[in-house]
Formats: structure tokens, C-alpha cells, sequence
């Protein structure tokens, strides 16, 4: 869950008044671009991207004007910008204009929890508007604090001086960025990072840090995220609705989490356990529809709603259903086989049967009752089916599904289809 | 906290050697101890610990104890209160739900000045009470494993920590050896320590470290701790994608990495493991070169490139990590620890495929797993049958189910238009056995229910003419036989099936009919065997010969009655309809179709069809031998249950053409679904009973629950469109309804009624009044287009089409609906609905018999319910069968919140 861009950003930072160039949103009228060029004659367009955008990725993607031809010109031109990060295509939805903001000096600033420090972290450089990698150890300060007693002004000041800031920058910001880490510890972030802050100069000569930028990502596990207020479609482009049908089910007790990876792969997978999680999902490769974890012991009730909801989405082009997990150490595999068991019947009596192939991998408690009942229902319904043990190689069992998935595509699918006496089409 | 911290690291460090991560020393106190979690898991950690759970807490749960087989734990409010009550602990283990961990952690280190370590279960805790967690433990000196973990557990030292390391039975998967694993996962840990073993490598110390953002106790702590540890030769890491924690650490003994998670670059969220998710440089692919380089090897091992060192390996597989490590070691000049326990290969626990032809490295055979799991499938096998499980069954059939649509009902599968296509004794056994008989079946059948239709010499054919002759409707008549075919009437029947099922049922055999299945291994002992030969009771009843013949001259097959054949001695006829109900109900009860509960109570089935058939047939034709006059061998040898229909209802033996219609009248009857009333019956006498008690539920009684719930509104109601039809084709001189060439204008005729229709309503509606509806036409759901059609209806028509066959009654309302649109009584061309076919097909089998005066309009009528009743018992069969095997005692009430009161 990430945002980027000031036309929220702005908002977050009022709520700790940290001081943020001015922003105009989407909807800015000719007249209001007119007055705001007029107010502070450079303006910056952005395009408006959902998520997590690379900040290198953004250069060209970024226009400066100071009329209003060339605002409208940049807003037809980013409206709608498309931009590939990584493994992510992102497509803009408007424009924000933000206020130039004339300084000699650019700051860059972020707090991360930092593993190699095990703490909340400042990453701070008097060098910012540059690519912080190209800059050298001397010119960043990289300071772990006490997550009780926070960010202190003192830290930010020994910072400043260690890489050798300029004077006039280190009291502005000594005043202003501890309120940062307020916003990010009690808001629920987990990253928080501006980039350029720049310098403005005010009357009698003092420098104001101004946010010219914002980035920051939410833990999805603290709730104190909804004390924002955000709009959840912020972060709907994140998840299909399928992951946000099984995500809803989500409690401490018995995970639900959801990763589609291939909406055309033929292999619904049902793991249990983040370690299965990994490996089957590596294994599995594009074959799979799902990377999931439902592990965590999830009572009957849940397990049969989250196994409804994903053969509802995925179970008529799935070639084998294949439940895995290892040695379970306290989920019930009675309990989950049967819920999924159950789901399974009810689907097939109320959207028709499918032919499938039915393989599980697993240990645990009551495995053998759980074995027992899913055979049972899997024979009522005419399915073939083979169990393996914990005494498995669980990556073994993960191979056999994908030779079995092989099969089913060369002709096992129909086979099965016509035992079961329905049409083998997906 | 007179802990040393550990010199040389830039933040506290406690534990020095893992030989003190989990010792007989500690003392531990668990954090909502009586939580789902911790209940099912701390009693096992306890108990393999030598009980080293002082207390545990659960606000509210003050002097209650946890039990365990070491003894109890008490439950203390909090953790002051404990102790005050003089415990002492060094350890907490943390089971609070996300939102408490911090104030439990922060509970634990300010009220316990002598704590050392905790142990945080707990997952999905937000990342910024890991961040206050971590500065708090910091400050205090405090060691912190987890969250989002497994806890830790030792193998020398016989100890376990936290949480289900191990799971159920530590002792089987903790055997000392001289291995560590460190693991971000949980289960993985313990699958781990598994496949060590069978490379004959046991372990040490396990750490479940989780895989949060914050690792507290991370890979570098843990190899300091191994350097220290003289127990330990070597290491396996279990390590994902995110976070630095494994850089640039130096292990100092060898050590096998296993990263996995290269897919997660995929992902823009995490699943699972929420710190698994890479920024940057630290993905799997990074983390890969950080082991390859401490390690010094050329890439990462697998089977096909085993590359190792003196200082380790790197893996991306687990099941690859025995090898490696073994390898590893290898160059180190150590062994194993012990004997290999055991190969990781395929082993299947239970398969079937069906029949379906799997190649063969797909198809690997069930082998037997190790104790006590061979015991569990062994006794799995036992069970004969499917096993259904219970719910309420109120208005929910597992039986039928009518298509919204096409307002066609089916049975187990089957539409009742296909049904009725198929001969009627096919159709009698599929309620029961969700399967259509197949010839031989057929056969069987017709023996074991003609044998029941003659009611000479019998109460029960007393009792039914009694019952007619008060002027009783059909279906009272029937229940008044069916009345008495109570418990005690069936007895012996049940009783030899169920001895059969259980002779046979672990025999291999797997069709009734293999007559070739070798059975000379099994042995019927004395008490059994008298309950299939006849008795004193038996010697005049002419049955049971009578239906060996039939079933010889039909060429039945039945390796029951084979069997029994075998026992040389004279049989009666309940052990014959025992064999026969069981030779169809078999196949479907191997392939755990049908419950044993089915397959027991099929023969009561069977003799209450033939009872109920026979009870509509007068008394003055049960003959001794004979029946309407047809003797009793052509009957049982020859005919069909078409055939007995047909002959209860007009006397007389149908052509194969006569037997045709009947048969899909009965067919098309079967069923309408579980809202209909008699089906509401049925299953209301079921859930009376008590179906959570099978034996206690009198499947007679259930029948009389269908019979009692169906009238002249329903089911009887066939005769309307009859009477209709009698009244347009009175004195119209018509001779035979089969014949296209009869002469009459159906045309004209139509509209004639049309426009008498159309001026009755214009009548009607000037007074205030309804005109009657018209049987046989329109219908609630079929209807609105400007020409409609009953899919039931258009069926039937053309399957007689395709036949050549032609009904002039049906022509008739065809002609009926056209006319009454023509002539504006209707506004759109109605529908001929299912209800004008049924009257259409009996009245052409009845009108010759009818014109001749044989039969009155009385018998019409009969005839009419009757036939809804043959076809209906099956459908109720059904219901009743399906209700007995699913249902919960009393499920079909309506409470009282949902009856209203009027005045």
C-alpha cells in the first residue's frame, strides 16, 4: 500500500504542519493554473500514478512551465502517461501542479526501518535532487534512533554536521523533520520518504524545508492506517477482486493472503504456510493461478468460504486442484480438508461439475480423519485423486502436480470429463 | 538482567551459545496461555520440556489451569499476579492477539526484573509495535525471538519453547545430532529437521526466526551463537527474499543456505511473510551471491550441479538440503550421525484413479505409511459405503432439483424426461442406488417386485379393499398396505443383506453380478446361515422357487444368489429379494456412491412397491398362482413393471405398444422437485422419525407421509384434463385415438370451444365472476411470448413424433391453444402444458375400454391418480432415502417466529 505524489501527500504532512509547496489538484480550472503561475510563476506538472513509481523513472515524465499554454500542453501530455517500473506497468489517471519552489539548497530526507540496524532509520543529504547512490558514504548520514523516544532534533543535528551541511540549512530542518517521524510511527507507515525538500528563503533571510515531493507506503497490518481517513480505492489498483474477496476474510486467526499470478494458468493451489508458500509457488511457476497462504489453523467456517471464493473465481479452467503444505504444527487437517472438501460439493451442485485432479501434500494433526473425509467426498463426486504424506519430499509432491497438470493438458482433461459425463471445456 | 552483553555487535546480544537458547534451566510464562493456539500446543511443549511452564496468564481466567500430561499449569489474571503467588521465570512466550503483543512484551519486562528471553508467536503484528517492542527489549537487555514464529526447541537438551516445533510429537521429529537450523520459516523448520534425518542427520538447536520486518533474532545473532556452540558442527539456514540480515556474515562452520523466493521480484505485495518483500539488493537473487560468496563456491547446488565447499552450499530447494549438507561435510571429514531413518521419495497414502488411464510414473501405488499412520488408513478402509454428513434437510434435496428454467425436475442427476424414456423397472432402483439399472438389474428387479404384487392370503389385501370399497381415494387405498409392511415385515430381509454386506464387503468383489467371482473363501456360520434358509413358517409359500426360476429364465446374474445357491438347502424369499436389492445396490456401495444405510434398506423399498401396486389391484383378482388371471410364472418370468402397472390399472396385458405410453407417463411423474407437498410428505415423516437414528425411521411410515400428502389438488388432479377431453369428444364417434385417420375436425372442434370459452368469459366478467380454468393449457412460467411452449410437453411430442406415433387428444390441444388465440379469448397463443399430455396418454390407453363400457368414469379418475402414484413413489423413494441419510431429527418444522395467526 504506497502513495506517491503531493496531491495526497500535501494532506498527510498538514497533519504534522510540515511545511509543503503548494499543489493544485486534477480538477484546477484555467482561471486557478492562470492565478497559481501568477502566484509563483514556476509550476512543476506531474502525472498522478496509484502505488509505488520509481523515482529515476520519473524523470521526462515530469514538466516545468510558467505560462498557460504550456500547463495545458503538459497536462494533455502526462494526463494519462504510462510508465513501466519493474514487473509494474502504471498508468497516471490526471495531473497535480505544484509550486517551483526557489532554493539553493535541496534535502533529501527518509526514515525506513533499516535491518542492518534493526530500528527506524534517517537517511538524510544536504545533496538531494540527485540519485543518492551516486552520491559518496561521506555526504549521507545514516542514523538508526530509539523507536520510544523517536526522532530527536539533537540526532538530526549531529547528522547534519557529520557530513558536513551547510549552517544556514541545519536549523530549519533540526525544527521541522522530527515531526516527520511522528507522522510515519503514528500513522502506520512503514517508509517515508521526500525528496527534493527544498530550502526556501523567507523574510529576514530564514531557509523553510518545503516538500516538493512525497512518497511513503502503509503497513497493512496497523490499523491506526484508517486514522488518515484515505479513500480505499487509493489502493484498490493494487488487488484484483479476487484477492479483495479472500483478503476481507483476513484475521489473526488463520492467514487468507492472496497473490493471483497467472489469471490463465490451470493449477489452483491452496497452500498452507508461508515456507510452502515460497516453494510452490517457485516451483509451479506460470502453471499456478494462485500464490497463497492459508495456514495459521483457520477454523472450518473460514477455510470453507475462502476455498468457495476461490473456485468460484478460478475453479472452471483448473486442471488440478492441489492442497499442499508441510508438516502442519497446529493447523487442523481435518478441519481444512473438510472445508474445502464441502466447498467443493456445494460448487459442483450449484455451478455443475469439473473435471478435475485432485493431489494433496500435507502432515499434521488429524491427518488421516482429514485424508479419510476428503476421499469420501472426492468419491461421492467421482473425482480421481492421489494423497501424499509429510513423509514426501513436499517439492517432490509439488513435481508430480505439475506432471499431472501435463497430462490433464494432453488429454487427461477430457478423459476425466467424459467419466464424469460433462464437456471437458474450460 | 545481570546478562553480559555480547561485545562486538552494535546492539545487545544475550545469548552466547545456542546450547542456551533453550535449556532445562528455563523457566517460561506464557502470555494468554488459554488462547486457541497456545491450548492446543503448550501442553505438548510442556510435557516433552519435563514441564518447564511455570504459569501462563488470561485476564479473567484467574484459578484455572491449563492441562497437560506433565500435570497442570496454573492461570494467573496477569503476570504480576503469578508472581506474587512465588513463581519465577526467565522466559515469556507471547500468544496475545497482534494488538496486545507490545503490551505484553512491555508487561513482561518491567513487572519481571529476572527475565532474559521472549519468544513472540504472534503474526501480522504492526510494524510499528515491532519497532517499540525491539527499542523496549533494547533497553532492558532483553533477547527476543520472532514474531510471527515458531519458538525454539532443542534436541539435546530435550526442550521446546514456544511454539509447535516438532508438532504433535517432538520426540519423533527432534533427534540429536549435530545440525542447527535457522529458519524464517516456521513449518519449514521442522520439515527440515525431517529431511535430515534421512540423510541421517539429526539436530541440535532449531530457531523459527520468522519472517517479519523485524527479525529480532537474526541470522547474524545466530551464528555468533553457533560459533560458540560445541555441540553443533554445522548449520542450515532457511532464508527469504528482504532485509540485510544475512549480509556479510561469517557462519564459521559449515553451513547450507537455502534461499528461496526468486518470484517474489513478481509481487507488489507480500504473501505470507510480510518482511519478504525485496527493496532493493536485497532480493533471493542477492541474497544467493552473498551465501556463494561467503561460501566460496561456483553458483548454487542442485542434484544435476552439486556445488560445494569446505564452508557450505547453497540451495533453492529444501529437499536438495540433506544432500548438500551431507556433501558439505563430506569435505569437512564428518559423517552422519546415525543411520539414514528413511527415503523423501513419492509415497502415496491413498489414490483412486478412477479407471482412467494415468501413464504409468503418474500412477504410483497407495504404499503402506509408518506407524501409527498405517493403523489410520487400515481402519479408513473398514468403512463400507460413502459417508454423507447432516445438516438440516428442510426444503433441501440431495435427490431432486428443478431447473428454474425449464420447470424440468431431475433425480440424482437424471431429468425426468430422460427417465421416462427408459423402461420403468430401470427406474426404481435409481432413488436408491443413483444409478439407472442396467439389464441385468432390470431383470432382477422385476422378479423381486413381482413377487410382491399378489396379495392372496394376506391381511394387507383385507385391509385395501376395505379401504376402496369406503370410498377411499387411491392413495388411501395404497396406504393402507403400506401401512402394515411395517418393521417386523422386513426383517429377515435386512437382516441377510446386512449379513451379505458384511461377508463380502472387504472380498474384492465388485459388481453384483460377477456370477464368475470366486467365493469359496467365504463361510456363512450356523445362527447366519438359518436366517436365509426357509422355515416352518415358509413351507407353503411357492416364492421362492418360483423366483430362482424367473431369474434363470431371465438370465439373471448374481453372485449372491449364486452363493447362496451354494448352501444346498431350500431358501426363503427374503434372503432371494436380500440377494437381488444387493446385487444392484452393490457397485454403487464399492464405489462409495450409496451409504450402507442405502444398501440396508433397499429390499423394504422393493417389497413396498410391489405391496403398493398390488394394493391398487382388487381383491377378487389375487388368485392363489394367478393374478388377473395371468399365472404366476409367465409373470414373474416375462413381464416388466410397465407390465404390472398396465395390468393393475385396466385388467388386462399390454402390447408393447400400450406399455409404451404408460411408461413415460410414470416416467415424467417421478418427481417434481422437494417444494412439491408429496415430496414435503415424505420428508416430513422422515425428520419425524428421527434420521440421526436410522433404525429408528420405519421407511413404510415415510411412504404414508408421501401418500398422505398428495389428493385430488394434487396428483389427482390428471383426471381434470381427462374429464375436459371427455366432454369435447363426447358422441364425436371417435373409435381409436391412435389412429391419424379418424376423421373428425379437430379444427373446427377447437374453435367451436373457443368461441363458447371466449363468450363464457365475457359472461363471467360482466358478473363479477371467474370462468374456469382451462386443465392442460398455460401455464405460470411458460407464458408471455406470443407462442409458448411447455418444454416437458414439447419433449413428449416429439419423441412420439420421431416414433410415428399419434395421439389425437394431444393433436386436439394444439389445435385448442391456436384456436383460443384466434378467436381472442387468449391474448397469446397458450401453452399445451405437461398436465394435457399425461391426460392426453391415458385416455388414449383407456378409451377403448372406457367406450366398451369396461371401465366407468369412476375408474377414469382412478386411473389417473393411480398413475401419478406409481410414478411418484419412486420420486418419493428418493426423498425419503435422501432425507434418512442427510437429514437431522426434526429438521423440517417451521418455528413459531415464522407462523402468523389470523382470525
Amino acid at each position: 500500500m504506497q502513495i506517491t505524489g503531493l496531491l495526497h501527500g500535501s494532506r498527510l504532512l498538514k497533519h504534522v504542519d510540515f511545511p509543503c509547496s503548494e499543489v493544485l489538484g486534477p480538477g484546477a480550472s484555467e482561471d486557478e493554473i492562470q492565478a497559481f503561475l501568477d502566484k509563483h510563476g514556476l509550476v512543476f506538472v506531474k502525472p498522478i500514478f496509484k502505488g509505488a513509481i520509481g523515482k529515476k523513472g520519473k524523470a521526462g515524465l515530469v514538466g516545468m512551465v510558467r505560462d498557460l499554454q504550456s500547463a495545458l500542453a503538459e497536462k494533455e501530455r502526462l494526463y494519462f502517461a504510462e510508465h513501466k517500473h519493474g514487473n509494474v506497468t502504471a498508468k497516471a489517471n490526471g495531473v497535480t501542479f505544484e509550486a517551483g519552489v526557489p532554493a539553493e539548497n535541496e534535502v533529501y530526507f527518509s526514515i525506513t526501518d533499516d535491518s542492518q540496524f534493526r530500528a527506524p532509520t534517517m537517511t538524510l543529504t544536504h545533496r538531494g535532487g540527485v540519485d543518492i547512490e551516486e552520491l559518496g558514504k561521506d555526504e549521507i548520514a545514516t542514523v538508526p534512533f530509539d523507536a520510544l523516544t523517536g526522532l530527536k532534533a539533537f540526532v538530526v543535528a549531529n547528522a547534519l554536521t557529520d557530513i558536513g551541511a551547510p549552517k544556514e540549512i541545519i536549523s530549519p530542518l533540526v525544527q521541522q523533520l522530527p515531526k516527520l517521524w511522528e507522522l510515519m510511527h503514528h500513522y502506520g507507515m512503514t517508509t517515508l520518504e521526500l525528496n527534493p525538500i527544498r530550502m526556501r528563503p523567507g523574510k529576514n533571510g530564514r531557509l523553510t524545508p518545503v516538500a516538493c515531493d512525497f512518497k511513503c507506503g502503509f503497513d497493512r497490518d496497523d490499523p491506526r492506517v484508517a486514522r488518515l481517513g484515505l479513500p480505499d480505492q487509493l489502493f484498490a489498483s493494487d488487488i484484483s477482486a479476487f484477492e479483495q474477496e479472500v483478503n476481507q476474510l483476513r484475521t489473526h486467526q488463520g492467514q487468507s493472503d492472496v497473490f493471483v499470478i497467472n489469471e490463465k494458468g490451470t493449477i489452483l493451489a491452496p497452500t498452507f504456510g508461508g515456507g510452502a508458500n515460497s516453494l510452490v509457488t517457485e516451483v509451479l511457476g506460470d502453471a499456478a493461478i494462485i500464490s497463497s497462504d492459508f495456514g495459521g489453523n483457520p477454523p472450518y467456517e473460514k477455510m470453507k468460504s475462502v476455498a468457495s471464493i476461490c473456485y468460484k473465481h478460478f475453479l472452471d479452467q483448473t486442471n488440478v486442484l492441489f492442497i499442499i503444505g508441510g508438516k502442519s504444527n497446529n493447523t487442523d487437517i481435518l478441519e481444512t480438508l473438510r472445508g474445502m472438501g464441502d466447498a467443493l460439493r456445494e460448487h459442483f451442485a450449484t455451478r455443475g461439475p469439473v473435471p478435475l485432479y485432485v493431489v494433496v501434500g500435507r502432515g499434521g494433526p488429524n491427518l488421516v480423519r482429514g485424508f479419510g473425509n476428503l476421499a469420501d467426498t472426492l468419491d461421492s463426486l467421482g473425482l480421481p485423486y492421489r494423497f501424499f504424506g509429510f513423509d514426501s519430499a513436499i517439492s517432490e509432491v509439488v513435481n508430480y502436480a505439475k506432471d499431472v497438470d501435463l497430462w490433464m493438458r494432453d488429454g487427461g482433461r477430457e478423459e476425466i470429463a467424459r467419466h464424469l459425463g460433462i464437456s471437458a471445456a474450460a | 538482567m545481570n546478562k553480559q552483553r555480547i561485545q562486538g555487535f552494535p546492539y545487545y546480544l544475550g545469548i552466547n551459545a545456542l546450547s542456551d537458547m533453550a535449556t532445562r534451566d528455563d523457566r517460561v510464562c506464557v502470555l494468554n496461555i488459554m488462547g486457541g493456539e497456545s491450548r492446543q500446543v503448550t501442553p505438548t511443549s510442556h510435557a516433552f520440556s519435563g514441564g518447564n511452564v511455570v504459569f501462563g496468564t488470561a485476564p479473567g481466567k484467574a484459578g484455572s489451569v491449563l492441562k497437560t500430561p506433565a500435570g497442570d499449569i496454573p492461570v494467573y489474571n496477569n503476570v504480576r499476579e503469578g508472581l506474587d503467588a512465588g513463581h519465577d521465570f526467565n522466559v515469556g512466550v507471547v500468544y496475545l492477539p497482534p494488538s496486545g503483543v507490545r503490551d505484553g512484551v512491555a508487561e513482561l519486562i518491567r513487572v519481571n526484573s529476572g527475565l532474559e528471553k521472549i519468544v513472540i508467536i504472534t503474526e501480522k503484528i504492526a510494524v510499528h509495535d515491532a519497532r517499540e517492542i525491539r527499542a523496549m527489549a533494547q533497553a532492558k537487555n532483553i533477547d527476543i525471538v520472532g514474531g510471527n514464529c515458531l519458538g525454539v526447541a532443542d534436541s539435546w537438551n530435550r526442550v521446546r519453547i514456544g511454539g509447535a516445533l516438532g508438532g504433535d510429537h517432538p520426540d519423533e521429529s527432534l533427534l540429536k545430532g549435530s545440525v542447527s537450523i535457522f529458519s524464517n520459516s516456521g513449518g519449514f523448520t521442522t520439515t527440515i529437521a525431517q529431511y535430515l534425518a534421512t540423510e541421517g542427520w539429526g539436530t541440535t538447536t532449531l530457531i523459527s526466526s520468522g519472517k517479519d520486518v523485524y527479525i529480532h533474532y537474526a541470522a547474524r545473532d545466530f551464528a555468533h551463537a553457533l560459533k560458540n556452540d560445541d555441540r553443533t558442527k554445522a548449520a542450515v539456514l532457511y532464508v527469504e527474499p528482504g532485509g540485510y540480515y544475512e549480509h556479510d556474515v561469517d557462519f564459521g562452520k559449515p553451513t547450507v543456505a537455502c534461499v528461496v523466493g526468486r518470484w517474489k521480484s513478481k509481487l507488489t505485495r507480500a504473501v505470507g511473510h510480510a518482511g519478504a518483500m525485496a527493496g532493493s539488493g536485497d532480493k533471493a537473487e542477492d541474497k544467493e551471491n552473498w551465501f556463494i560468496e561467503a561460501f566460496g563456491t561456483d553458483g548454487v547446488y542442485t542434484p544435476d550441479n552439486p556445488v560445494v565447499s569446505k564452508k557450505g552450499a547453497v540451495v533453492n530447494n529444501i529437499s536438495d538440503i540433506p544432500a548438500a549438507l551431507t556433501a558439505v561435510m563430506e569435505l569437512n571429514d564428518e559423517t552422519p550421525d546415525f543411520p539414514s531413518t528413511g527415503s523423501l521419495a513419492l509415497k502415496p497414502w491413498m489414490a483412486n484413479d478412477r479407471g482412467l488411464n494415468l501413464p504409468e510414473e503418474l500412477a504410483l501405488k497407495p504404499v503402506k505409511p509408518s506407524a501409527p499412520y498405517d493403523e489410520q488408513v487400515e481402519a479408513l478402509k473398514e468403512h463400507i459405503g460413502a459417508m454423507v454428513a447432516r445438516q438440516t434437510m428442510k426444503d433441501k434435496s440431495g435427490a431432486s432439483v428443478m431447473d428454474p428454467k425449464s420447470q424440468v425436475t431431475s433425480v440424482h442427476g437424471h431429468s425426468v424426461l430422460d427417465l421416462a424414456l427408459e423402461p420403468l423397472e430401470a427406474n426404481f432402483a435409481l432413488p436408491l442406488v443413483h444409478e439407472i439399472a442396467n439389464e441385468n438389474g432390470r431383470a432382477l428387479l422385476d422378479v423381486a417386485v413381482a413377487a410382491e404384487v399378489n396379495l392372496v392370503g394376506d391381511p394387507i389385501l383385507v385391509a385395501a379393499d376395505a379401504a376402496r370399497e369406503a370410498g377411499n381415494a387411491p392413495n388411501a387405498v395404497m396406504a393402507t398396505a403400506a401401512a402394515i409392511v411395517g418393521p417386523n415385515r422386513v426383517e429377515r430381509a435386512l437382516n441377510c443383506t446386512d449379513i451379505l454386506i458384511e461377508l463380502f464387503a472387504h472380498s474384492g468383489l465388485q459388481d453384483g453380478s460377477d456370477e464368475d467371482f470366486d467365493t469359496s473363501g467365504i463361510t456363512l456360520d450356523e445362527q447366519s446361515r438359518a436366517l436365509f434358509l426357509a422355515g416352518p413358517e415358509d413351507k407353503d409359500d411357492p416364492r421362492p422357487e418360483a423366483m430362482l426360476k424367473a431369474v434363470a429364465a431371465r438370465g439373471g446374474k448374481s453372485v449372491f444368489l449364486k452363493f447362496l445357491g451354494g448352501l444346498d438347502a431350500r431358501l426363503n424369499r427374503d434372503a432371494i429379494l436380500a440377494a437381488i436389492a444387493l446385487t444392484i445396490s452393490w457397485g454403487p456401495l464399492m464405489r462409495k456412491r450409496i451409504t450402507k444405510l442405502t444398501a440396508h434398506t433397499l429390499p423394504w423399498y422393493l417389497r413396498l412397491y410391489g405391496v403398493m401396486v398390488g394394493a391398487t389391484i382388487p381383491g377378487t383378482h389375487h388368485q392363489s398362482g394367478s393374478l388377473c388371471g395371468i399365472p404366476r410364472e409367465e409373470r414373474f418370468s416375462e413381464w416388466t413393471m410397465a407390465d404390472l402397472c398396465y395390468l393393475a390399472m385396466t385388467g388386462k396385458k399390454p402390447t408393447p405398444e400400450e406399455s409404451l405410453p404408460l411408461q413415460i407417463l410414470v416416467g415424467l411423474l417421478i418427481s417434481n422437485g422437494p417444494g412439491s407437498i408429496s415430496a414435503q410428505g415424505a420428508k416430513g415423516a422422515v425428520a419425524a422419525d428421527g434420521p440421526q437414528t436410522p433404525d429408528r425411521v420405519q421407511i413404510n411410515k415415510a411412504m404414508l407421509g408421501f401418500l398422505s400428502h398428495c389428493g385430488y389438488s394434487h396428483g389427482g388432479n390428471g383426471f381434470e384434463g381427462m374429464a375436459f377431453l371427455l366432454q369435447e369428444f363426447e358422441g364425436k364417434g371417435l373409435t381409436d385415438p391412435t389412429d391419424p385417420n379418424h376423421g373428425i375436425d379437430l379444427k373446427q372442434m377447437a374453435r367451436d370451444f373457443a368461441k363458447d370459452y371466449q363468450r363464457a368469459k365475457a359472461e363471467a366478467k360482466e358478473l363479477g365472476s371467474e370462468v374456469r380454468a382451462l386443465p392442460g393449457v398455460h401455464h405460470p412460467i411458460f407464458k408471455g411470448k406470443p407462442v409458448n411452449h411447455d418444454p416437458r410437453e414439447r419433449f413428449i411430442a416429439g419423441f412420439m413424433e420421431k416414433r410415428g406415433d399419434y395421439n389425437i387428444f394431444h393433436a386436439f390441444y394444439r389445435e385448442l391453444v391456436q384456436a383460443l388465440y384466434d378467436t381472442g379469448a387468449s391474448r397469446y397463443v397458450f401453452c399445451v402444458n405437461v398436465d394435457a399430455v399425461i391426460a392426453a396418454l391415458l385416455l388414449s390407453l383407456l378409451w377403448k375400454d372406457y367406450q366398451s363400457g369396461a371401465l366407468k368414469k369412476h375408474d377414469l379418475e382412478n386411473a389417473a391418480f393411480t398413475v401419478f402414484l406409481y410414478g411418484r413413489m419412486i420420486g418419493s423413494a428418493a426423498e425419503i432415502d435422501d432425507h434418512l441419510n442427510r437429514g437431522r431429527n426434526m429438521d423440517t418444522r417451521t418455528p413459531a417466529s415464522a407462523c402468523g395467526h389470523v382470525v
